[in-house]
């Protein structure tokens, strides 16, 4: 039986895979993620140059004890946070739909 | 023999509840989880925000509830890589490999490496390399318990590390704790208020006390401080200290005298006690900022070598999350993408609300224990806070327990996933069985290994030994995962050469630094946090054999690749799995 299960959803893979639909699908991921995660590294890296060449900067007092590093510092959970939710509120806007599309065009065909 | 305190008793039962609750769950869940199928049935009853919690109940470890609160104590706010760090690497493998890896049925990387190459050798390279760091993540967990252990009781430090290993196993071997979602959901919950409400009192003593953190000065003593020094140290004195000391001090061995120190570095022979009067300044060990405000600046000292290691050790971060065995599993307990998704969201709150906890636990430390940074304990700090805040009566001692019933989870949920993940890559790839009775045999010498190293070795700061690993697993297993996933040039010959390459860089620079010719200056960091070489050699190596070798390439690349990237809401994924379950249980 299963065998043929196989076989059959073969013919959906080579379909899918041939649709312009499902390259544009794949394309819009990468174009995300990609830039994405190379912007979330860089903002990383800086705050290290920035804590390393502008200590002064950093050293600013802003509240009592906290400092202009302590608050970026503490940022960072924010903003992995943020583009958690970024990333999440894409996939259920862009790619999911997508997604759909491509499935009614299988199911029109078959 | 050691008499232990009415505080001791009370953590030590604390501690005993935690590990006989999650035996006795253990044996009620038969069921060992250990295949995808069983994944898939749980997924059906498991809702987002339970999977979150348990989640990142499972990826807490000793690390995370008592390491960075160490590490914050000593370094101040360059401490704060490891928990930034430790939450990014979650964001990238939820980007890069969670989802292509739930939709390829493959819950460990030689399962993955497997579907995707169909190279035996490549699974049993991968196979090595999931089990050494499983074996090295276990150890700091256990040592871990060793330290709860003798710091609230006193009892030596190898009753803790035993009991750890044999409760581990014995959960595991039951039939895991690993198959009840809502247990490590609920250690969550355990861990977070262990830590919470020790923080909040402090806070509240902190704001109706006269002391802030923001003087050029050393920390203080507030008042009469006994230290004992159990290994040896050498310490920073930056403001002239007196005290009184029994014990080897600067080479002169003393009983009861007294020791006036200058401004310079001391040392300190174990065993020794140091008794240092109240109001008096803290000597710091050698290397951590002594002033308080070098403690709250970034790299006091030397910002290049600072920078280096801190790009070096975000990397190791940011890319080793993925490879570690007993994480990408929980991903399978999700029905859907979209509710993986959801879940990723909650677990990024969650652990970015644990660590801001722990942030604060450690700076009060500062203030609370800072004996801590005379004696190198850093580790202790938030075992210790609770009586130093609260004294040693009823309360301190019932919120002592607590926290040590907090550290006792945390050790008891990552340890039980690391030792199901290496069993289990232990029983199928290496006795090549899938019988039960394997898999025990097998959890029981994936406990007995790191059991043994974790009595050998010395303990490094539990943060510091993890990010060993994290680097290890940046330059072995994320190279294969995101290449495999979404690069169709990848073939089997460049990921077994990318990963050696990697994984013996990496591992070997480690072991060169630990044992001590590491020197200084950027050669020596780079030994000792080596991800920033050793990752892009890797991916490099896999790059280029693969382009060498291009025409070994599998001949179903594309159909593995649509596979790992069509939706779930395609219908593909599913049908498949269900097939898989059926032909497993047909």
């Amino acid at each position: 039986m299963s065998t043929t299960g196989e076989r059959s959803t073969g013919t959906v893979y080579e379909q899918v895979q041939a649709s312009p639909e499902f390259a544009d699908l794949r394309r819009r991921l990468r174009r995300f993620v990609f830039p994405m995660s190379v912007a979330f590294l860089a903002w990383y890296l800086a705050y290290v140059l920035l804590a390393s060449y502008a200590p002064g900067f950093m050293a600013i007092k802003v509240l009592g004890n906290i400092n202009i590093g302590l608050i970026i510092g503490l940022l960072q959970f924010v903003s992995t946070f943020a583009i958690t939710t970024i990333y999440v509120r894409y996939a259920n806007k862009h790619l999911d739909p997508a997604a759909e599309k491509i499935r009614q065009q299988i199911e029109g065909a078959e | 023999m050691v008499r232990v305190t009415t505080t001791g008793l009370i953590a030590l039962f604390a501690m005993g509840l935690v590990a006989l609750a999650s035996a006795v769950i253990g044996s009620l869940g038969v069921r060992v989880v250990r295949s995808t199928s069983d994944f898939l049935v749980a997924s059906r009853t498991v809702g987002a925000a339970a999977n979150a919690g348990a989640i990142s109940g499972e990826y807490l470890s000793a690390a995370s509830f008592l390491g960075i609160a160490g590490l914050i104590l000593r370094d101040g706010v360059d401490a704060l890589w490891y928990p930034v760090g430790f939450t990014a690497g979650y964001l990238a493998l939820v980007m890069f490999v969670a989802a292509p890896l739930r939709r390829s049925g493959a819950y460990t990387v030689p399962d993955f490496a497997e579907a995707r190459l169909r190279s035996p050798v490549l699974r049993k390279v991968c196979t090595v390399f999931v089990v050494v760091i499983g074996w090295l993540y276990l150890l700091p967990q256990l040592q871990g318990a060793g330290l709860t252990v003798a710091t609230v009781t006193g009892l030596p430090s190898w009753i803790g590390v035993v009991a750890a290993a044999v409760v581990v196993v014995a959960t595991v071997v039951l039939g895991g704790m690993r198959s009840i979602t809502f247990v490590q959901a609920f250690q969550y919950w355990l861990k977070l208020t262990a830590l919470a409400l020790p923080a909040v009192i402090a806070l509240i003593f902190f704001l109706s006390d006269q002391r802030t953190f923001d003087r050029p000065a050393p920390p203080q003593f507030q008042e009469n401080t006994t230290v004992d020094i159990r290994t040896d140290v050498v310490l920073e004195v930056a403001v002239p200290v007196s005290f009184t000391a029994t014990g080897e001090v600067d080479g002169v061995q003393r009983v009861d005298s007294l020791v006036r120190w200058d401004v310079g570095t001391h040392t300190v022979e174990a065993p020794a006690k140091l008794d240092f009067p109240g109001g008096s300044p803290v000597p710091t060990t050698v290397g951590a900022p002594a002033s308080d405000e070098s403690w709250l600046t970034p790299f006091p000292d030397d910002r290049n070598d600072g920078l280096l290691a801190t790009y070096s050790l975000i990397i190791a971060l940011f890319l080793g999350t993925m490879g570690l065995p007993h994480v990408l599993v929980r991903f399978y307990t999700n029905p859907d993408g979209r509710a993986a998704r959801r879940s990723a969201v909650v677990v990024l709150a969650l652990l970015g609300g644990f660590y801001g906890v722990v942030t604060l636990l450690g700076a009060l430390s500062r203030l609370y224990t800072p004996q801590l940074l005379v004696s190198g304990d850093t580790d202790a700090a938030v075992l210790l806070l609770p009586t130093a805040v609260l004294g040693s009566g009823w309360a301190g001692a019932l919120l002592g327990g607590l926290v040590a019933a907090g550290a006792w989870a945390a050790f008891l949920s990552t340890s039980s996933g690391l030792v199901v993940s290496v069993a289990g890559v232990l029983s199928t790839d290496i006795l090549g069985s899938s019988r039960v009775r394997d898999f025990r045999m097998s959890a029981v010498v994936a406990g007995a290994v790191p059991l043994g190293l974790s009595l050998a070795v010395t303990r490094l700061d539990f943060s510091e030994a993890v990010a060993l690993v994290f680097a290890v697993a940046a330059s072995t297993f994320c190279p294969l995962l995101v290449l495999g996933v979404w690069w169709r040039g990848l073939t089997a010959v460049g990921s077994i050469a990318g990963v050696l390459v990697g994984g013996l860089a990496s591992a070997g620079a480690v072991a060169v630094s630990l044992s001590g010719f590491g020197g200084t200056g950027w050669v020596g960091v780079l030994l000792y946090r080596p991800a920033l070489a050793t990752v892009p050699a890797a991916f490099l190596t896999m790059v280029v054999v693969s382009r060498l070798t291009a025409k070994q390439r599998p001949a179903d690349v594309d159909q593995v690749l649509l596979r790992l990237h069509a939706p779930e809401r395609l219908g593909l994924t599913r049908d498949r799995l269900e097939e898989r379950v059926k032909r497993a249980s047909g």
